[in-house]
């Protein structure tokens, strides 16, 4: 399990003003704000309940296209792709970013879903049926 | 398809920051010729948990985190904010707060603030 630290953002009551606003930007300088190539630059949740398991991964800004879920050696990869297009001073940019979950090994592979929602992509993974506790009725002869 | 929808300041339906305390988003601002924009990320935030008002000279955004999880969940491993975004700029008088623009599409909110008419270059005619 991954277990990167997300910043949250200082909680501060910021009124500045445009300008400096504008040097800030300019002292960070590009690449864009949330697309540092770097693994872990989303935050994620994993919950669990009886039936699944549950990633909420916070990334927003992307098209549906750009987000790539995949599956391999029992580890759940989540990429986002990114693609600034060229403007007047800036090159084209292209930058991913990429975080691998380790999974448990009880998961229906082949029946994952994923849904991406107002920049928050859940993905489910329904836990495989054997391993669900269930109650078997035995017939007494 | 990218959801996309127009949030343009109203203050019909005050959002109230829950009392979960409210953090700056991570945003930048850029600048073209006509205007300002402002790009702000609030994940987690549909069109009616973000409010953007033009408050005398201060430009507030508010937007909610409300997603909970359902009670049969058990939490397994943690690091979403459970913040709500506020974020409050300071606009001066390069900024025609009439024309001011809001759009969310998939947790950004895109902010355009038009520049005010008198600062754009324009030529002045030698006269006689």
């Amino acid at each position: 399990m991954n277990f990167i630290r997300y910043r949250t953002p200082v909680p501060a009551f910021n009124p500045g003003s445009l300008l400096d606003e504008l040097d800030r930007l300019f002292e960070a300088g590009f690449p864009a704000f949330n697309r540092a190539p770097v693994a872990g630059a989303f935050p994620i949740d994993v919950y669990q309940d009886k039936d699944s398991v549950t990633i909420r991964a916070e990334v927003p800004g992307f098209r549906k296209e750009d987000i790539i879920v995949s599956v391999a050696d029992d580890a759940l990869t989540i990429t986002g792709r990114a693609t600034t297009n060229a403007g007047k001073d800036t090159p084209k940019n292209e930058t991913t970013f990429e975080r691998a979950i380790a999974l448990p090994e009880d998961l229906n592979y082949d029946k994952i879903t994923a849904a991406y929602e107002n920049g928050v992509l859940t993905v489910t993974l329904p836990k495989r049926e054997e391993v669900k506790p269930k109650t078997v009725a035995v017939e007494v002869k | 398809m990218t959801q996309s929808t127009d949030t343009t300041p109203t203050v019909e339906k005050p959002v109230t920051p829950a009392p979960r305390g409210a953090v700056t988003p991570r945003y930048r601002v850029e600048e073209n010729a006509d205007a300002y924009i402002v790009t702000a990320q609030v994940p987690g935030a549909s069109a009616g948990d973000v409010e953007t008002i033009v408050d005398g000279e201060k430009l507030v955004v508010n937007a909610r985190r409300n997603w909970t999880a359902p009670e049969s969940w058990t939490p397994v491993h943690r690091e979403i904010a459970r913040t709500d975004h506020r974020l409050v700029l300071q606009l001066d008088r390069r900024v025609n707060r009439d024309g001011i623009r809001a759009q969310l599409t998939q947790g950004v909110l895109t902010l355009t603030l038009p520049k005010a008419e008198e600062l754009k270059p324009r030529k002045i005619e030698i006269a006689g």
